[in-house]
């Protein structure tokens, strides 16, 4: 028999985005928190369409063309930048269709950008994006009548479109730039920088918004209704003033991004799917013997002991996780940031100063997630929970502490008001104090799986609703317990100036003597639950 | 059903299960589970893929609750008296991480360290291992960015390090290169003349049946046969016993014709 010829393989997109959906269906299946999640993520991309739908269908109503011309094509440009850099900094790429996975399948190359290109429009955040830009509709439509509302349609789909290929394209090429650990650890320092610094941004780019004149918004918002960034946002209004002759142009310009698109992410995609290769990054075997192995461990001071050893290990993983690395690097930038915007400002850096500590003592709330179930090793060797608990409070606090020292040094110093520098750094580590207390307890009840992922920005499906959910919440307690200290120091005024440090660390201490005592012994209880939560995959 | 209880003191079984029975969801992962494995036994857990082997294992050694049951190690109760249990036990868990952004040495001074040996046995010690396993004595490299078998290689030394008496070892063959398994084989055969016991899953048969001195099979979370090599092989080879109890398929010869 000859052997027959294979079939062509089909060129539907539809089998991708079916995939997707039993995929996510079969996420949830049998996992109540999970559900939850879903359906909170379900009832928050439907705030941000309705919200988005009312803010951009504004302009329509008050019928204001010249604020049409500037919310449609500022805020479009907006949502654009946002799809590229939300995914990356924040809620991490749905991997769910990772590549990788179709590697060994005569796909061709086209086929699997539309079906993953598809795939990608069939999600929560291109649906409610589409829904909150049709208010760009209605405003075309008000304005320029049914002809401006259909070349809006067209050019809000077109929108909708070049955001989701650029969002895939840039964190595909992302993923193929970070092939190897070192450029990946590399990468997840930058972006903490940037992410840390997004606010500061924010805050001058809101100053500058105080003080501009609206003219030149207007004057940006159609130089960018004739870049990528805006083009198929604007094409309605171009209707409605009469400009017929810019709308092919433009939707030309939209077809075009879209196209380079695809190309690049198809161009991109082909390594992706190799996967990351585990460059052979051979070792300096045999360089010498360099001290002994309980040397290289522990260094020179820190003792011998089981404690040690365990506070020596987190100390590692705090510089060399790099998402243990980029939460330091954003509580360090934000740390330093947020007390001096407001101290060159002449302000109190009081509550500010209390923010800061809240900030140092998130990045434990999921402490047991950051290296997954090589926990088992510490419950094979059997670490009372008390024992584990306080080292890695020690580790974190070894971090921390001398930060929170030189932040109220130097918010002090630049405010002109040295003699605050004491009772500063007392509320900053009554509220370090007070965050250790809830969130040791919280991160033993509380833990959830990271995805060893190939990509630093991966989150399973939920589990950026879940970090954020957890965040808040724990932020909301600080606050809450460090509250009657704010009120004490605000009230006691200069007296606080003395006794602030003596008492912000009684209070630290004791907060944290009870948080860590309930987390160790909820861990000691709790171990076995804590290592499954924290396997991926279950 | 009654779950005999445990005779006290009696230091015969290097570890018993009782009854052990896991659930996941909806699916009985292993379904009460009894086995006894004698002071001084090589003794080889077989199945086929998805079997049970790592969850039974992993209930026996205090990493995953089991639903019912009881499991001792060398006399003592794993989920009562976790402490006297775990400090005479080494393990080489399959599917877990390990301190992955450690080198090496610093892994070795780490579990060293946690189990309570004083500093000079630790060093002195590491670098025994780290030198027979071939690890590299100054290897700088994270065991993160190591080959697969040398993470089997560095997670048996890590279980080695305190001399225990008991070593269980989930798949410690698997992914290592012929070279190293051969050392690590030589390593476990000392290990058991000197009066250790070693219990491994595997699902090589040549392997255990060079090896061992005992194997049991278990399938679908049942356990079908255990005892001595001997008795459970009788007169076939351990590859026939074992699919006729597992169930395979037996070959008409019609299938895949058009292959």
């Amino acid at each position: 028999m000859a052997l027959t010829v294979p079939q062509r393989p089909p060129v539907s997109p539809w089998p991708f985005v079916k995939l997707k959906l039993r995929l996510i269906a079969s996420g949830l299946r049998g996992r109540p928190a999970r559900i939850v999640l879903f359906v909170l993520g379900v009832v928050m991309a439907g705030f941000f369409a309705i919200g988005g739908y009312a803010v951009f269908a504004v302009p329509g109503v008050v019928d204001d063309d010249r604020v049409a011309g500037m919310l449609l094509q500022l805020g479009g440009s907006a949502l654009v930048v946002g799809w590229v850099v939300l995914p990356l900094l924040f809620f991490g790429v749905d991997e769910s269709l990772d590549p990788a996975r179709f590697a060994l399948l005569p796909l061709p190359r086209r086929t699997l950008i539309l079906g993953m290109f598809t795939a990608a429009l069939a999600g929560l955040p291109a649906l409610s994006t589409l829904a909150a830009t049709l208010g760009m509709v209605s405003t075309a439509a008000d304005l320029g009548g049914a002809g401006a509302g259909f070349a809006q349609l067209a050019g809000v789909i077109g929108g909708l479109l070049t955001c989701v290929a650029l969002s895939r394209a840039v964190t595909s090429a992302f993923a193929t730039g970070l092939r190897s650990r070192r450029s990946r650890d590399l990468a997840v320092v930058l972006f903490a920088v940037v992410a840390a610094l997004l606010g500061p941004l924010q805050l001058a780019l809101l100053a500058g918004a105080e003080r501009a004149d609206w003219d030149a918004f207007a004057v940006l918002g159609d130089v960018l209704g004739w870049t990528p960034l805006a083009a198929g946002w604007s094409v309605g209004l171009d209707v409605a003033d009469g400009r017929l002759w810019a709308v092919p142009l433009k939707l030309l310009i939209v077809a075009g991004t879209l196209a380079g698109l695809l190309w690049w992410w198809s161009a991109t995609l082909e390594s992706a799917m190799v996967g990351a290769a585990s460059s052979g990054s051979s070792g300096r075997t045999g360089a010498g013997d360099v001290g002994s192995p309980t040397g290289l461990l522990l260094g020179r001071r820190l003792p011998r002991t089981r404690f040690g050893a365990l506070v020596a290990r987190e100390v590692r993983y705090w510089w060399r996780e790099t998402r243990r690395r980029a939460a330091l690097i954003t509580f360090t930038v934000a740390g330093f940031f947020l007390p001096l915007s407001i101290t060159v400002n002449g302000g109190s850096a009081g509550p500010a100063a209390a923010f800061v500590g809240l900030i140092a003592v998130i990045a434990l709330a999921n402490q047991f997630g950051y290296e997954g179930n090589a926990y088992a090793a510490n419950m094979i060797i059997g670490v009372p929970g008390r024992t584990e608990i306080h080292s890695r409070a020690a580790a974190h606090a070894l971090f921390a502490l001398p930060l929170l020292l030189l932040i109220a040094i130097a918010a002090g110093v630049t405010g002109g008001r040295a003699e605050h520098i004491p009772g500063d750094l007392g509320l900053m580590i009554a509220t370090y104090g007070a965050g250790l207390g809830l969130v040791l307890p919280v991160s033993v009840r509380a833990a959830f799986a990271l995805p060893p992922s190939t990509s630093p920005f991966a989150m399973s499906s939920g589990g950026g609703m879940a970090k954020g959910l957890l965040t808040v919440a724990v932020m909301l307690g600080i606050v809450i317990a460090t509250a009657p200290l704010q009120i004490l120091a605000f009230l006691l005024g200069d007296i606080w100036l003395w006794i602030g440090l003596p008492v912000g660390v009684a209070f630290a201490g004791a907060a944290y003597l009870i948080g860590s005592g309930v987390a160790g012994d909820s861990l000691d209880r709790r171990m076995p639950e804590v290592l499954a939560a924290v396997t991926p995959g279950r | 059903m009654t779950v005999p209880a445990p005779r006290e003191g009696e230091q015969a079984a290097a570890m018993s299960l009782y009854g052990l029975v896991k659930r996941f969801d909806t699916k009985l992962a292993v379904s009460e589970v009894s086995l006894e494995v004698p002071a001084g036994s090589f003794y080889g857990l077989l199945g086929p893929n998805g079997a049970g082997k790592t969850t039974t294992l992993s209930m026996a050694v205090g990493l995953l609750r089991p639903d019912a049951g009881r499991a001792f190690l060398l006399g003592y109760d794993v989920w009562a008296d976790p402490a006297a249990a775990k400090a005479r036990l080494g393990v080489l868990p399959d599917g877990v991480r390990l301190f992955d952004r450690l080198t090496g040495p610093e892994l070795l001074a780490y579990h060293g360290l946690l189990r309570g040996m004083d500093a000079a046995t630790v060093d002195q010690r590491s670098r025994e291992l780290l030198d027979v396993l071939e690890l590299g004595i100054g290897n700088r490299t994270m065991v993160v960015d190591y080959s697969a078998g040398m993470r089997k290689k560095i997670g048996l030394a890590c279980a080695l390090l305190h001399a225990p008496r008991l070593l269980v070892l989930d798949e410690p063959f698997e992914a290592v290169d012929p070279v190293s398994a051969a050392r690590i084989r030589e390593i476990l055969q000392r290990y058991v003349a000197g009066g250790g016991t070693v219990i491994f899953s595997s699902h090589v048969m040549e392997v255990v049946e060079r090896l061992c001195s005992h194997v049991a099979i278990i399938s679908d979370g049942v356990l079908r046969r255990h005892g001595t090599l001997a008795s459970v092989r009788g007169d076939r080879s351990l590859e026939e016993v074992f699919v006729q109890v597992v169930g395979g398929r037996v070959s008409t010869g019609s299938e895949l014709a058009w292959l």
